[in-house]
């Protein structure tokens, strides 16, 4: 595999950010402090304002460590190049790149990652100093960050697949827009998981949304095992092997049904 | 009167217009209708499971709090169906000078500029919102009969509040280069309206109620509605909005100067 363009689309990614360097720091900011203030407020109302000593198993300084560690995952998972694809099959600017030499889909990844990576970077310094100075152990924050990546992985195969609605239909954003909705909820970000009564356990554990946030929140604050975190990287792999054949097939579907003008 | 006459004309011609746009485009319109029912779903699921652990959140029972998101969703419906897309489109009017021609039509350009699109399919989420608050109403309290008609004018409370805030965020792309690091920071402090401002610590509640008052939006019309508030709730709301129309006529007024078509 020539890795001559790949690096290149990554590189013009990084480029791209850096060239708005406030905006993309306001971005990182107001997305990280503002869902973790408002997870922090529950979890008073519920403890402090409520005065329960136990919610779920879960304690009120469990629940902060949980949002302070599930805050930086959070900041890794999705991005927005799935809504770039849905544009291009939309607009026919999909055309523009099935003339080139290079996968779009992989490319349209790459240039979108840079970002990611870059945070992911800061955040496994950051994670590994939180977790430090929470008393646990930083080693597991590498391990953590790798499933979370592994997560961003599944997280854009998915979208990449669902964004092939718009081949159908006028366009997929709503599609997306859906998705993120459902992702938001059950990959941990808003609750730890394991809060969801029993009879509702099946609707995280039937996704790998889990993978993005929760699992690696888990794993680095030490509630998963060593043993628990392998197997869920077997499952991360599954969940991989799956999203490169939903997007073969939804994509060999929808290239049949492509206009050029719209699809 | 005549001038009134003449802006409901061009909005309803507005609308004629995104309705036509809207029935073209009609599979798109079903998808955003159950992007929005998807949208309450997650929300109502949050709160389910918080309650399958606890009989009543900072004193809000299970009815109270899905009452008050019946208000949340039918106000903020509100704003999406006559007033998002305008807003989001508004950095481009300033970016690419599309302002120019609104200046020179005889029609006020902010009234121009925050009518020209209608999202119709939010619309659908106002019917939605209010369903919702009448199936709670009454489990939650709610005194009903005449007091739905302070349900409508809660409504438009939040959604004048909604209006001011979110015009105070996009007015300074007279000044920025790109508008959207602002227009998302409002989206993510819009997260503070989703929950009722009683759950709140004192500062952030403070905030919420006075510099960026998302209270306003569902939480404090719910709580009125539900339990009436004191007189000096009324006269901070006053204040506060009046304040805030006041500043973003300022700002309107100062970006216009600083405006340079193409290459502001």
């Amino acid at each position: 595999m020539r890795l001559g363009w790949r690096w290149a689309a990554l590189k013009n990614g990084l480029m791209d950010e850096a060239a708005y360097r406030t905006e993309f720091f306001i971005q990182i900011l107001s997305s990280a402090a503002v869902p973790a203030a408002v997870q922090i407020v529950l979890w008073y109302a519920l403890f402090k304002v409520g005065g329960n000593t136990e919610v779920a198993g879960w304690g009120y300084q469990e629940l902060i460590h949980y949002t302070l560690v599930s805050t930086l995952f959070t900041q890794i998972r999705g991005g927005d190049h799935d809504f770039e694809l849905q544009e291009m099959i939309r607009t026919g600017g999909l055309s523009n790149y099935l003339l080139r030499p290079a996968s779009v889909i992989q490319f349209v990844y790459l240039r979108g990652v840079g970002a990611k990576l870059l945070i992911a970077s800061m955040g496994l310094v950051l994670g590994s100093l939180v977790l430090a100075w929470l008393g646990m152990a930083p080693t597991r924050m590498p391990g953590a960050m790798l499933l979370a990546v592994l997560g961003n992985i599944i997280h854009y195969q998915i979208s990449a697949a669902l964004a092939t609605t718009a081949f159908l239909w006028e366009e997929a954003y709503s599609v997306l827009m859906v998705k993120n909705m459902i992702v938001a909820l059950l990959s941990g970000e808003t609750i730890p998981l394991n809060m969801f009564p029993e009879s509702l356990q099946w609707l995280w554990k039937a996704t790998p949304f889990y993978l993005f946030v929760f699992g690696p929140t888990q794993y680095a604050l030490g509630n998963w095992s060593n043993d628990e975190f392998f197997y869920q990287l077997g499952v991360a792999g599954i969940w991989i092997v799956a999203g490169w054949l939903m997007i073969r097939v939804s994509w060999g579907f929808g290239m049949k049904r492509y206009l050029s003008l719209g699809g | 009167m005549k001038g009134l006459s003449r802006y409901v004309q061009i909005f309803l011609v507005q609308l004629k217009n995104n309705w036509v746009r809207e029935a073209v485009y009609r599979t798109n319109f079903l998808a955003m209708m159950a992007s929005d029912l998807v949208w309450i779903a997650v929300e109502f699921t949050l709160f389910t499971v918080i309650y399958a652990n606890v009989p009543t959140l900072a004193g809000w029972t299970k009815p109270q709090i899905f009452f008050f998101l019946g208000v949340f969703f039918s106000s903020d419906a509100l704003f999406t169906t006559f007033f998002q897309r305008n807003f989001w489109n508004f950095s481009d009017l300033v970016n690419k000078g599309e302002l120019d021609i609104l200046l020179t039509k005889p029609a006020h350009p902010i009234f121009l500029s925050l009518t020209r699109w209608v999202n119709l399919t939010a619309a659908f989420n106002i019917v939605l919102g209010v369903a919702i608050a009448v199936r709670y109403a009454d489990e939650a309290g709610f005194a009903g009969g005449l007091h739905w008609l302070l349900f409508v004018f809660w409504l438009l409370v939040g959604l004048l509040t909604a209006v001011l805030l979110r015009f105070a965020f996009c007015i300074w792309i007279f000044w920025t280069e790109r508008g959207f690091a602002l227009s998302r920071l409002y989206y993510q402090f819009f997260a503070f309206a989703t929950k009722p401002d009683t759950l709140y610590p004192s500062a952030i509640r403070y905030a919420i109620l006075t510099a960026f008052p998302f209270a306003f939006i569902g939480s404090v019309p719910a709580r009125a509605l539900l339990h009436g508030l004191e007189p000096r709730e009324y006269t901070l709301i006053a204040t506060v909005l009046t304040s805030f129309f006041i500043l973003d006529a300022f700002l309107w007024k100062r970006g216009l100067k600083r405006y340079q078509s193409v290459s502001s």
